[in-house]
């Protein structure tokens, strides 16, 4: 049985509350929520609530008799839940009221309040430095300005004399060499299939 | 939003550096959460921008490569004004300018005013069969052609052209018709390949019609 596939098995693992499917589960979407919500909200504790709230209204209707029957819309269903939870967040309205106290509801697995989900691993930070060390000066100092100077992209694509397409095709190839160590790091940690 | 067009509009490295509208990212979203192919690179994508955030935070800040400048300022083709190159120019010019006037100058008066004898031949424009005559001369050194042309009251003045062994005129000039039928031509130094040369003579009537009358051959060899 494939672990990660997000099909009709995967969702009864779920609404079951198979641990580690859960665990999964939040660890996956948890990271495109931060990624989502990044951009949207400055507070970390904010993005925690919204997180949560997500994940607590997601498995609500998972479990409800009108709930999620189908695999294959199940990301689309936790964006648009998330859509909803932030909605409520920019109108300072009265949060959802907290479900009823559940004891056979799923305990939402805790997860650390940044934007990589987890720590830098070493072999990553290695990666990362490689990347940069085959760059030319002028690229690394185009990244800094960009990703941690976060000056405006427009002034530093005019004092470099590049085009924002560059910077897209930089991010890009880098990002390909990253993805083939990274990816397979992640192999490693996942670990085996579920029983 | 399919898949392909996310890859070919590269909407993931535009998420990471935050160039998408509202709409555009709104619709991104909904696509990742979805696809798991653009959710890894998205994920890869942002571990990546924060890792770099990381390194570059603890490297010491790099200068741009300086680009050596000119002492004084110079640039362009007003850098070759510099002493250093002006100066031995003019010394070259100053000797070639010398060496012109005291030495090839008086060489040319010298040899254009004294008397010399100068190699010749005879060239007939009627004779046919003939060998051609051979005329040596030294390099840069000229020649005497002794031009027989059968006098025709018909024309009033003649055309000699001499064309070189490539067939390309070498020269063309006109002679007054006279009672003669031989015309010295005095052809100046100049470097001239060896091999045959085709002499062509036009007769030139009064109203200025041409008619060829003959042409000979010579072959000129240089020492």
């Amino acid at each position: 049985m494939e672990f990660y596939a997000f099909d009709n098995a995967y969702l009864e693992r779920l609404r079951s509350g198979d641990f580690r499917t859960v665990e999964h589960f939040v660890s996956y979407f948890s990271k495109l929520i931060q990624l989502k919500l990044r951009s949207r909200v400055r507070s970390p504790e904010a993005i925690e609530d919204i997180r949560q709230e997500t994940f607590a209204r997601f498995f609500a209707a998972l479990r409800s008799p009108d709930g999620l029957r189908q695999a294959e819309k199940m990301g689309a269903y936790v964006n648009s839940v998330c859509n909803n939870v932030l909605l409520e967040y920019y109108r300072s309205a009265a949060r959802h009221a907290p479900l009823a106290d559940d004891e056979d509801a799923p305990e939402i697995p805790d997860v650390k309040v940044d934007i990589l989900g987890g720590v830098i691993t070493r072999q990553t930070a290695d990666t990362v430095r490689n990347i940069l060390d085959d760059l030319g000066e002028r690229d690394r100092r185009l990244l800094k300005e960009v990703f941690l100077d976060e000056r405006d992209k427009d002034d530093v694509c005019r004092d470099f004399g590049i085009d924002r397409n560059y910077l897209r095709v930089l991010l890009h190839r880098a990002k390909q060499t990253f993805k083939s160590h990274y990816i397979k790091n992640i192999g490693e940690e996942r670990g085996g299939a579920a029983d | 939003m399919d898949h392909n067009e996310a890859l070919q509009e590269m909407l993931a490295e535009k998420y990471l550096l935050d160039e998408l509208s509202p709409e555009s990212r709104e619709e991104f979203e909904a696509h990742f959460f979805g696809c798991t192919e653009c959710a890894e690179d998205l994920r890869a994508g942002a571990v990546l921008v924060e890792g770099i955030r990381s390194e570059l935070a603890d490297r010491p800040a790099e200068k741009p490569a300086e680009i050596p400048v000119q002492r004084g300022g110079q640039s362009g083709w007003l850098a070759w004004l510099r002493p250093a190159l002006v100066v031995p120019a003019l010394a070259v010019l100053a000797g070639v300018i010398v060496y012109q006037n005291f030495v090839t100058y008086p060489q040319l008066k010298t040899a254009a005013n004294a008397p010399q004898v100068l190699p010749w031949a005879s060239v007939s424009v009627s004779s046919r069969g003939a060998n051609a005559p051979v005329i040596t001369t030294r390099p840069g050194e000229g020649f005497l052609l002794f031009v027989n042309v059968p006098p025709d009251t018909r024309y009033s003045s003649y055309i000699a052209e001499l064309r070189n062994p490539g067939g390309k005129v070498d020269w063309s000039l006109a002679i007054p018709a006279s009672s003669d039928d031989s015309y010295p031509v005095h052809v100046p130094a100049a470097s001239r390949a060896e091999g045959t040369y085709t002499l062509i003579v036009q007769g030139v009537t009064a109203t200025g019609e041409k008619t060829e009358i003959g042409r000979t051959a010579f072959e000129l060899r240089v020492l």
